[in-house]
């Protein structure tokens, strides 16, 4: 797909025209729903540089059905509640990158090896905990205090990180 | 010099031949031997000395062997060109006054003796080995150590006294001269625990002011070669590892004995020979000689810490190691089990905190088949000292995520200094038959065993509750008997296995934090008595028993739990040594076998029949 995208740029004017009295060209982008067909399968490393492309493909990657089957593609479709809440909290795209990720790479699951429910369950168990830290403080308490727990916060997944050699 | 001595030739200069020798190897028979001979002859000039131009009174002679020996090891171990110029072949003093000789060596050599435990303690880091391993087992090294310096030992019983009342710079040069072997120890960046500098030759203690600190003879019933006050080098990490664990039980001994003038000169070994080591180690032994101290000195720490000190010391101790997450979602998956069908249920939470053991219970709850039940929360927590409303804004902040995964929440928080403080009537109980009701206390149970009547009083107000589920998450150690001692032999080993468990956590500040939190618990522990006393630990087998006479029934945890908790440890980097364990239907968080938390579930024993009480 890239290749060809990037074939499109090359061609001058002319090729263009040439090709246009030749046959028909095939341009993925004008054909939105095969690619989100395709997009739909790959793997989450994929989806991210397939959504440094073009306008049009980052507008379709943020689409979080992408990342909902990225998430649970392995697993028994899930009750439509998991989607509601998933969403409240911020999304697949979101729960994709800070539980399931790391969860599976420190699993060791391989893309393609199964997923199960325990796993799928404790990532949106942690995710969850994830989105109550971020919750701020509310109007009205004490901003020290609020500001002491939004300093802290957010970090109950830190133990999800890869150590950084400094 | 002390091979030189036996095969000496007429040299006209006598510091070569002393300066071969000296690069040789371990001299501790050598002048085990020369003693021997020193001791034999009457006073007067050594005659086989004198026979090579050396005057030395036979009196002195174990004086100037030790000297001999100390100017041997820093010689063996100079890198840096300080003092190559002693190693050239230039006579500088009369040597025939040897003993002033090897004084003004030895003062020549030394820097001035500021202990710079920093210095210290990065030449330990470097020097490092895990001491786990030495900490339990210290029968298989520590006999290797009495064996070298028993014979020593006998010979030296009697020279304590006269080397006791040894000159100052004896002394004062020990840290100095710690220090300066330290240094090359860096250069010599020996990787290997058993490091080049040989060994000890007689093992001093470094407390250093006064010859009459301790008599030799109560340390070395422990096994301990019998102490002068004569300096030690602090290069062998491990050996000073198991002196060091010596050293606290030996404190801690005093202190049982209450022998506060022995104890009081052991903590300040104590203090010197952590620095020595490195990583859990070295943090737990600070601890403990910290606790010690304020035990010794009566310097109770002051109760209440800062709420929001202690807020985030227990948010990092949340973040960095498995204990607290563990505990959670092993408290969850069983309330989860227990609430399966009602309508409504509600949970009264005797540890508070920041409420970070909800939001996974209110989102399983959300997604279990027939939807969300309706959730209410009851918070119970310590008062605060900043007229803030701590319980109150933790529940607005679950409150708002309940209503993002929409469920249905009420929160309702309770102050209270002590939970015998409650009583079931305050708590707004509607009828069991519209409300399901859950009982959770994550490490709160404890500290009402300073009290005996509390404890029963408030399992009679969970009973008034009528609970589906009681569950209750403690740590797994006897930290509550009465023998002070006992305690602190229990403690020392919970605490190291834990702090050892920390030692692979990814974040050095989160880490720290937790070591922090801990150190709290251990002050707690060692130092405290009577009523400050509050963590009083006791084990899952005392739990059961205190449960059980008091009318409850135990829940299996169920292998869902099982699993939840298994894939939660597997998470956790550097924590190949975390393992689940089931003990009887109940779940045990270990660090390499040692069991360290326990989660267990309860339900009354008779809930059809009224409980008479």
């Amino acid at each position: 797909m890239q290749h060809h995208h990037r074939n499109r740029h090359r061609q001058g004017q002319e090729t263009v025209e040439e090709n246009k009295e030749k046959r028909p060209k095939f341009f993925i982008n004008d054909h939105v729903d095969i690619l989100v067909e395709i997009l739909k399968r790959l793997d989450g490393r994929s989806l991210g540089v397939a959504a440094c492309v073009c306008r049009l493909w980052c507008t379709i990657t943020r689409n979080d059905s992408l990342w909902e089957d990225l998430c649970f593609c392995h697993l028994s479709p899930p009750p439509s509640r998991v989607r509601s809440i998933v969403v409240a909290l911020g999304g697949y795209k979101r729960l994709y990158m800070a539980c399931v990720r790391p969860v599976r790479s420190r699993l060791g699951k391989v893309r393609g090896a199964s997923w199960t429910r325990d796993e799928a369950q404790l990532s949106l168990s942690l995710f969850c905990v994830d989105c109550y830290e971020r919750l701020g403080g509310v109007e009205g308490s004490n901003s020290s205090t609020g500001r002491l727990v939004g300093e802290s916060s957010a970090s109950s997944l830190m133990f999800l990180c890869k150590p950084v050699n400094v | 010099m002390k091979r030189g001595h036996h095969h000496l030739r007429p040299n006209p200069d006598p510091f070569t031949v002393g300066n071969s020798s000296l690069c040789g190897g371990s001299t501790t028979g050598k002048a085990k031997m020369w003693e021997e001979e020193a001791v034999q002859q009457d006073c007067g000039m050594d005659e086989l000395l004198a026979a090579l131009g050396y005057k030395v009174k036979t009196s002195d002679m174990a004086e100037v062997a030790q000297k001999l020996e100390q100017l041997e090891e820093v010689m063996c171990n100079v890198q840096d060109d300080g003092i190559s110029q002693l190693a050239s072949e230039t006579v500088h003093y009369n040597p025939s006054d040897l003993s002033t000789w090897l004084e003004s060596m030895l003062s020549e050599l030394n820097p001035p003796p500021t202990f710079d435990p920093v210095v210290a303690a990065g030449t330990a880091a470097a020097a490092a080995a895990t001491l786990d391993d030495s900490f339990f087992g210290p029968a298989e090294s520590s006999t290797l150590t009495t064996l070298d310096f028993d014979n020593n030992n006998k010979k030296h019983k009697q020279q304590i006294l006269e080397e006791a009342s040894c000159s100052d710079y004896d002394l004062k040069a020990i840290p100095g001269k710690a220090i300066y072997s330290q240094k090359t120890q860096t250069h010599d960046s020996s990787s290997s625990t058993q490091n080049n500098v040989k060994p000890e030759k007689r093992l001093k203690s470094t407390s250093g002011s006064h010859s009459d600190i301790f008599p030799p003879t109560a340390v070395a019933s422990y096994g301990i070669p019998a102490e002068s006050t004569r300096p030690v080098l602090l290069v062998d990490s491990q050996e000073n590892g198991i002196r060091l664990v010596h050293a606290l039980m030996a404190c801690a001994e005093a202190v049982q004995q209450n022998n506060l003038n022995l104890a009081e000169a052991l903590v300040k070994q104590i203090g010197f020979l952590a620095i020595s080591q490195a990583g859990a180690m070295r943090k737990v032994a600070t601890y403990f000689a910290e606790a010690l101290a304020r035990r010794i000195y009566r310097i109770y720490p002051q109760n209440p810490l800062d709420h929001s000190l202690s807020d985030v010391l227990h948010m990092h101790f949340y973040e960095t190691c498995p204990y607290l997450k563990f505990a959670h979602f092993t408290a969850n998956q069983a309330i989860l089990e227990a609430f399966e069908g009602k309508k409504s249920v509600h949970v009264i939470d005797f540890s508070m905190n920041q409420g970070m053991q909800w939001p996974a219970l209110m989102q399983a709850l959300a997604l279990r088949a027939g939807g969300p039940p309706a959730f209410r929360l009851t918070g119970i927590g310590p008062p605060s000292h900043d007229n803030l409303d701590h319980l109150q804004e933790v529940g607005w902040k679950l409150a708002q995520l309940a209503e993002t995964i929409h469920v249905e929440f009420e929160y309702r928080g309770f102050v209270a200094n002590s939970l015998a403080d409650l009583d079931a009537s305050m708590l707004d109980l509607r009828p069991s038959e519209v409300e399901a009701v859950a009982v959770n206390s994550v490490f709160e149970l404890h500290k009402l065993l300073a009290r005996p009547v509390a404890i029963d009083k408030v399992l009679s107000m969970v009973k008034q509750m009528k609970p589906e589920i009681v569950t209750i998450v403690e740590q797994e150690a006897n930290h509550n008997g009465p023998i002070f001692l006992e305690r602190f032999t229990e403690s020392l080993h919970y605490y190291s296995t834990l702090f050892d468990s920390l030692e692979g956590s990814v974040s050095s500040q989160d880490k720290v934090m937790s070591e922090v939190y801990l150190g709290k618990q251990i002050c707690n522990v060692v130092a405290c008595e009577g009523m400050g006393r509050l963590e009083r630990h006791e084990t899952l087998t005392q739990w059961r028993n205190r449960l059980g006479s008091a009318g409850f029934a135990p829940v299996h945890l169920g292998s869902n739990a099982f699993k939840q908790a298994s894939t939660l440890l597997a998470l956790f980097a550097g924590g190949e040594g975390y393992g689940v364990e089931e003990n009887n239907g109940c779940l045990m968080l270990g660090w390499h076998n040692r069991p360290l938390i326990a989660t267990s579930a309860w339900k009354l024993a008779n809930k059809t029949t009224p409980v008479a009480h």
